[in-house]
């Protein structure tokens, strides 16, 4: 390499006038144009739908505010969201530290990686039915091999997924089981990265194996590390599979999340421009939300 | 390391990562024990594990069935064409999002991760709704399209360009390479871990979707596998031996796509010569 | 734009062309050309049921030679029907005929192209049973004609019955007996237990505890239809009786989707009763249990029960293809055809002249205990066919499951339960 940094070639009146904008744009149109143009209609839709009462089979008619006015005073919605957030808070750090350690281990050169690597996928690549089904049987109350065990240990049989207190608590247990192939996959990856020269330069300096991980590893995996928070509080808040194919959102409503009170609002209730207000709603507290952070972030920047 | 740990004849590793990965891949062969089951030893409660005889009933209704060649051959292209389409136009994206400056790039980077938030509960009516005007109901298209560029792809890819050292990219810039050539040439060679993991990811989503292949799809011959195999569970009875059979041939190409995938990760291990 | 991009961007365009051209030389029959009308036919069933429509399916096109039914099922089974259809209706491309619950119909009543059969040439309503005729009709119009037809009853596993040394269930039982019954049987010694019920607070929570609300006389409507009719001693009694049996600790509260699990218990005779319909026999029969059946025990004497018929909806794609889908479900739900698949759909008769044809004899004696179900069904009563009644089942369905959990007492549940049905009456249109 060299050791003066040599000048990139000057720039042409063109770049000087439009900075890199038109080159960029190039490469983001297809992502754009399908991404966003498709979504355009669905959103749009959506929105007006969620100034109307209707039921999709029949017009319907306009309501103006009232799908909104309604939703503030609903103890169901609150109910929901609520349980959103306990899963969301619990579901995003757990599958985050679980897969960051999982991947440092399954990231070595010792006989049967690849099969380690492949067990500890599979669960993420069977489908929720089959998850459903399997845990429903594992978690039952009377014959269900989790309760089993808890009898040798001497603890009391637990109701999970019957219990009206446990089963959410038991659907992030099983979400983790299907949902931590996912922070291992990108972790994996991400760990190929880490150029192996500024491990061995730590090592040289005298750094143990922890203080490598803290100071040289985790900080490259910043990157992936933010798109795990992101993407998984994004897929949390879509929880709807699991829920569907193990409790309905029972027992006594304690499963229901956001998204699942939508779909029962909407093909259960009849009641879609309601659903859609709510998603409406939500939708724009998370995107509030972003925006506060995204703000803050461009705020702390300047003034650091 | 202590001294009687460096005394196994094995890596101590191997005493945490075993029983993990027995741990989770215990579904997946319950899934397979089950799959030579009869119904009948299926229903049985408590739950068997071990099959009481091979019983073939349910890869019999599965392989037999005279679409299931075609479902197969759906879920491949739909799967095949999707990955190879975001490999393209995420790496595009993504490279574009972290490298090159310009205006409207938060923004468009956020209203992309943003048509994530409204549920595809309500989104797939409309969206239905665009697939009758093209007149692409009930063809693959419609199973295609939505999925050309997904929001995950952009994102996945985007984050690991950043991490990427910008020393190489800069050298080939002063060489006179242009953008593009920059990430065919310089980026693209060195994110194959990013690539191979979008790969896969993207192939199991797609491979492993139902809603809106059921929304979108009528003829039994156009079913991708997953809504293909929904015909074997009735509202009251499933034919559960037929659904495990089912759900493993499902699994299999998954499999396949993620230990491909693994491969890439060894062979970059051992090319060092690119960090150089 | 450097060459390579450009080259890129034309390779994608073409490709995006090529995808949608692809497509667009797809068929495009409304079947308005002259020459057959083509039907899509939507029956959301699978397995068995499935195979035998699609033996009719074949036997219809063969002898009916201007209409041409399509095999091509939309798949789509029963449970998502309503979410494609729905899709379908908004998007303009809809079947002609699918299999609708009988608990959806008044919503899909609502929807101008759910076609009213009231005045139909093809279909005569008064041929089939009352309850089989109420569920499918909406606001006194005839918006479907019955496809299936079920009852509750008790189901009881003799060996286990015999083993505990308890006599079997007689025809003029009350709930009494069949509390003392269920409490008598669970013994947790040897892992069984009384009855199942399911948890998940929908619509299968919700529909057992009609049969009691009848019985005390009191319905799901008042009756101007302007408020429940089941606020007052018939509601709270009926929590009541399911909060005694759970408290017994004779319930076993079934929080499965699709409450597969009290199935799976009676047919490993871990369950002593279930109170379920004739849809389940052919299962218990190759479980091998041996079971009888019973009819519901009464209060006073009338053992009401609740029927839950499904029902064929007929949509509007045209005045050509409307008449020979009336033509084809009026040939689907005629006598012989409806005796032909009744075993497989797993259907009690929907109409009393399948009594009368050949094979029925057969047929009843195919499932033991199917007899009895099919006598059942001069008690049984349907549920009212109201744009509503989705919240009204929640509702209740939220009042049963704190029941079986014992989280509240039943005036108090049944008071929440009156004031959100009645609540959500009071809202008009959708």
């Amino acid at each position: 390499m060299t050791t003066e940094a040599a000048a990139a070639p000057p720039p042409t009146l063109r770049q000087r006038v439009f900075g890199e904008t038109p080159s960029a744009w190039v490469f983001v149109a297809p992502a754009a144009v399908i991404i966003v143009g498709l979504a355009i209609v669905p959103i749009v839709w959506s929105l007006v739908l969620s100034f109307r009462a209707s039921d999709l089979l029949s017009p319907g008619r306009s309501v103006g505010f009232a799908n909104y006015e309604a939703l503030v005073k609903d103890p169901d919605l609150r109910s929901a969201i609520g349980h959103t957030i306990v899963f969301t808070g619990l579901f995003v750090p757990l599958s985050i530290v679980v897969g960051l350690l999982l991947a440092i281990a399954l990231n070595r050169r010792i006989r049967l990686i690849g099969l380690y690597r492949t067990a500890i996928l599979l669960p993420f690549i069977a489908s929720t039915a089959v998850q459903g089904v399997l845990f429903s049987f594992i978690f039952d109350q009377r014959f269900g091999v989790a309760n089993a065990m808890l009898d040798k240990l001497g603890i009391a049989r637990q109701g999970f997924l019957g219990d009206p207190d446990q089963a959410l608590l038991v659907i992030v247990l099983i979400a983790l089981w299907g949902g931590v192939g996912f922070s291992v996959v990108i972790y994996l990856a991400a760990l190929q990265d880490v150029p192996a020269d500024l491990v061995d330069a730590a090592r040289v300096d005298g750094a143990k194996r922890w203080g490598v991980l803290r100071h040289v590893i985790l900080p490259q995996l910043m990157p992936v590390t933010v798109f795990l928070l992101i993407w998984q509080t994004l897929l949390s808040l879509q929880l709807f599979d699991l829920v569907y194919a193990t409790t309905r959102g029972g027992p006594l409503d304690s499963t229901v999340v956001v998204v699942y009170y939508i779909y029962k609002q909407a093909f259960v209730l009849f009641h879609a421009g309601y659903a859609a207000a709510v998603a409406y709603v939500v939708a724009a507290f998370l995107i509030a939300l972003a925006s506060l952070q995204f703000i803050y972030s461009r705020w702390s920047a300047r003034h650091a | 390391m202590s001294a009687a740990v460096r005394r196994l004849p094995f890596s101590p590793w191997h005493l945490l990562l075993a029983p993990t990965a027995i741990l989770f891949a215990l579904p997946f062969f319950w899934m397979v024990l089950s799959s030579f089951m009869s119904n009948a030893q299926i229903n049985q409660f408590p739950p068997t594990i071990i099959p009481d005889s091979l019983h073939v009933v349910g890869w019999d209704h599965v392989l037999r069935r005279a679409t299931f060649p075609s479902w197969f051959a759906n879920s491949m292209i739909v799967a095949s064409v999707t990955v190879i389409s975001n490999l393209i136009f995420c790496s595009l994206a993504g490279y574009a999002f972290a490298r090159l400056r310009f205006r409207g790039s938060s923004v468009l980077l956020g209203l992309i991760l943003a048509t994530l938030i409204i549920p595809f509960q309500l989104t797939m009516i409309p969206t239905f709704i665009v697939m009758e005007r093209l007149n692409l109901v009930d063809t693959l298209s419609a199973l295609i399209i939505p999925g050309l560029v997904t929001p995950l792809g952009v994102f996945l890819m985007r984050q690991f360009f950043v991490n990427l050292p910008r020393e190489v990219e800069e050298a080939a810039r002063i060489d006179g390479c242009s953008r593009l050539g920059v990430l065919v040439h310089v980026a693209l060679p060195l994110a194959r871990p990013a690539l191979a993991t979008l790969a896969a990811l993207t192939f199991l989503i797609t491979w492993n979707d139902l809603l809106w292949p059921l929304i979108a799809i009528n003829s039994e011959d156009t079913f991708t596998l997953p809504l293909g195999l929904t015909t074997f569970q009735g509202q009251h009875t499933q034919d559960w031996a037929a659904i495990m059979a089912g759900n493993v041939i499902t699994a299999i190409p998954v499999v396949i796509a993620f230990l491909l995938a693994q491969r890439t990760f060894i062979e970059s291990l051992t090319s060092s010569a690119v960090k150089g | 734009m450097p060459r390579r991009t450009r080259a890129l961007m034309t390779m994608a365009a073409l490709a995006a062309t090529a995808l949608i051209g692809a497509s667009c030389g797809g068929d495009d029959d409304d079947g308005s050309s002259g020459g057959k009308a083509k039907l899509t036919f939507w029956h959301g069933q699978t397995e068995l049921w499935a195979d035998c429509l699609a033996t009719q399916i074949d036997e219809f096109n063969r002898t009916h030679k201007n209409i041409q039914v399509s095999s091509d099922t939309g798949g789509v089974v029963a449970d998502r029907m309503l979410q494609k259809v729905t899709a379908g209706l908004q998007a303009g491309n809809y079947p002609d005929v699918a299999y609708v619950f009988g608990s959806d119909l008044a919503n899909f009543a609502r929807s101008e192209k759910l076609l009213d059969l009231t005045d139909s040439d093809e279909i005569d309503i008064d041929k089939f049973y009352p309850a089989a005729r109420d569920s499918a009709t909406v606001d006194g119009r005839v918006r479907a004609v019955p496809a299936l037809i079920d009852n509750l009853a008790v189901v009881y596993n003799t060996k286990l019955f015999k083993e505990a040394g308890v006599p079997f269930p007689k025809d003029d039982w009350t709930w009494d007996d069949f509390r003392a019954t269920a409490k008598r049987m669970t013994n947790d010694s040897t892992g069984v237990v009384g009855l199942g019920w399911p948890g998940t607070g929908d619509e299968d929570t919700t529909w057992r505890i009609w049969p009691l609300v009848w019985q005390l006389k009191g319905d799901v409507l008042s009756e101007d239809g302007d408020s429940v009719g089941f606020d007052g001693d018939s509601g709270e009694g009926a929590l009541a009786y399911v909060s005694d049996l759970a408290a017994d600790g004779s319930v076993y509260i079934d929080t499965t989707a699709g409450s597969e699990r009290m199935n799976q218990l009676f047919q490993n005779n871990k369950m002593a009763m279930t109170i379920t319909g004739p849809w389940n026999l052919p299962d218990f029969v190759d479980a091998k249990v041996s079971y009888g059946v019973a009819e519901l025990p009464a209060f006073q004497g009338e053992h009401a029960t609740i029927a839950g018929p499904d029902v064929w909806a007929i949509f509007d794609n045209g005045e050509k293809r409307s008449k020979a889908a009336q033509v084809f479900v009026a040939w689907l739900t005629s006598p012989e055809q409806t005796l032909a698949c009744a075993q497989q759909a797993g259907s009690l008769p929907t109409r009393p002249d399948v009594l009368d044809q050949p094979g029925y004899q057969d047929y009843v004696e195919s499932l033991p205990g199917l007899g009895k179900f099919v006598d059942n069904l001069d008690n049984a009563r349907v549920r009212p066919t109201v744009a509503e009644y989705p919240e009204i089942s929640q509702a209740m369905g939220k009042a049963i499951g704190l029941m079986l959990f014992q989280k509240a007492q039943p005036a108090d549940a049944l008071q929440e339960a009156v004031d959100k049905s009645n609540a959500a009456l009071k809202v008009p249109g959708p």
